[in-house]
């Protein structure tokens, strides 16, 4: 798990490019692009309007933006996504909202 | 599941093929193959042997085999740990656990993100280039300024967001060009 | 979360079992004993038995290697074992097998061929 290197907290809003290593936490919201090596954690209040890249996306609040993940997106029961996700795993817990498309590795069988 | 056709539960075995359309309103497990159209009015559960490449519309639906094809269903769909589905699902409830495989569109009905799938249309917003705490009013027209004179003579403003609020180039606090 | 766990089979050895208010239109093909209690049109293939029981309505050509029918046939049937109508069933069409058995009560209008070149030293 990496340092927590960033806290958007509940009254804050940031617009630009965020990148870089480390875990990020938003309660606020974040609107632009988003590039981090880590984990982006969007807490229940917390709202982000961006593209992003990164490795581990998890969402309790809202998102809105199309989503690349190198291990994990989680969209929990209190979350709002719309955008679309490409990701090898993406879990999506009942109660969530979810609306776009979601790209994950489908190994088919022969013949489909 | 438990024990099947005493109460009217339609099992599909694993060397069954049925290619047609199914319709009925009973659950259904399917651990062969249906291919073709399959409307139900209860709970289809697809079992990993399963194969399903159908057109498929039911109250419920548990997938832990393979599906391919559009799911609607007026209840819940859910994509098990082994189960893989490529399609696009209509559903007021939607659940994947991890580990399962999907590719396709969720359709959950209306789901309000406010500026939805636009982020790049936020520039109309009130911007208070509010960067880190000191978020006042006072700055406000200073920041605009500031934006102003920033967008003029720093065109170092790549691609990446669009006209989104340039102000916060100036506070280079935690944003860093790639 | 479904179980996945294997069922016992519930009607004399059938796996898959088409439930009375399922309705089929199109093929069912398969290596296992098939029960309908449900609507079938279009074809039956299957290389083991297929149990029609009295709820069930078939409106297809059935091949398999053994037929029980207590429902509603209407099609041609061929079975490579035997053919078994039961009281209370009603059959249109030509059945075609080594061993047919009609029970008082069936009903039944069309042909029948034994097929006799592969009866056993008779």
């Amino acid at each position: 798990m990496a340092a927590t290197s960033g806290i958007i907290g509940r009254g804050t809003v940031v617009r630009g490019n965020l990148s870089g290593s480390g875990d990020v936490v938003v309660e606020g919201r974040l609107e632009g692009t988003v590039a981090l090596e880590d984990r982006l954690t969007v807490e229940s209040g917390g709202k982000v309007i961006a593209d992003v890249q990164l490795e581990n996306l998890i969402v309790h609040g809202e998102m809105g933006g199309d989503v690349v993940a190198a291990e994990r997106v989680v969209i929990s029961s209190t979350a709002k996504v719309v955008g679309d996700i490409k990701a090898p795993r993406v879990v999506i817990e009942d109660g969530a909202r979810f609306s776009g498309s979601i790209e994950m590795d489908v190994k088919l069988p022969e013949g489909i | 599941m438990t024990v099947a056709t005493t109460d009217g539960t339609t099992i599909i075995g694993e060397s069954i093929l049925i290619s047609g359309s199914l319709n009925g309103d009973e659950d259904l497990t399917v651990r062969g193959r249906v291919e073709g159209t399959l409307t139900l009015t209860k709970t289809l559960v697809v079992e990993p042997t399963g194969i399903v490449k159908a057109e498929v519309q039911v109250k419920n639906c548990v997938i832990a085999g393979v599906v391919v094809g559009n799911v609607t269903a007026t209840e819940s769909v859910e994509i098990t740990k082994e189960g893989r589905m490529v399609g696009d699902i209509a559903a007021p409830r939607v659940i994947i656990v991890d580990g399962a495989s999907f590719r396709g569109r969720i359709d959950m009905g209306e789901v309000d993100v406010e500026s939805g799938a636009a982020p790049r249309r936020a520039a109309a917003a009130p911007a208070r280039p509010a960067f880190r705490p000191a978020a006042r009013p006072a700055a406000k027209p200073e920041a605009k300024k500031a934006e102003e004179k920033a967008a003029a003579t720093a065109p170092k403003v790549p691609a990446p967001p669009a006209p989104v609020a340039m102000g916060a180039v100036k506070r280079k606090v935690i944003v860093k060009r790639r | 979360m479904a179980a996945m766990e294997k069922v016992s089979t519930p009607r004399s050895g059938a796996h898959t079992v088409i439930g009375s208010s399922i309705v089929i239109d199109g093929e069912i093909s398969g290596d296992e004993d098939l029960v309908i209690q449900g609507t079938v049109k279009g074809k039956i293939d299957l290389k083991e038995s297929l149990y029609v029981e009295s709820s069930g309505v078939i409106e297809a050509d059935i091949e398999t290697a053994n037929v029980e029918v207590s429902g509603q046939v209407t099609g041609n049937i061929a079975a490579s074992d035997k053919v078994e109508l039961k009281a209370d069933c009603k059959v249109v069409g030509d059945i075609r097998a080594p061993r047919i058995l009609i029970a008082d009560g069936a009903v039944f209008k069309g042909n029948v061929d034994m097929d006799v070149k592969e009866a056993k030293g008779k």
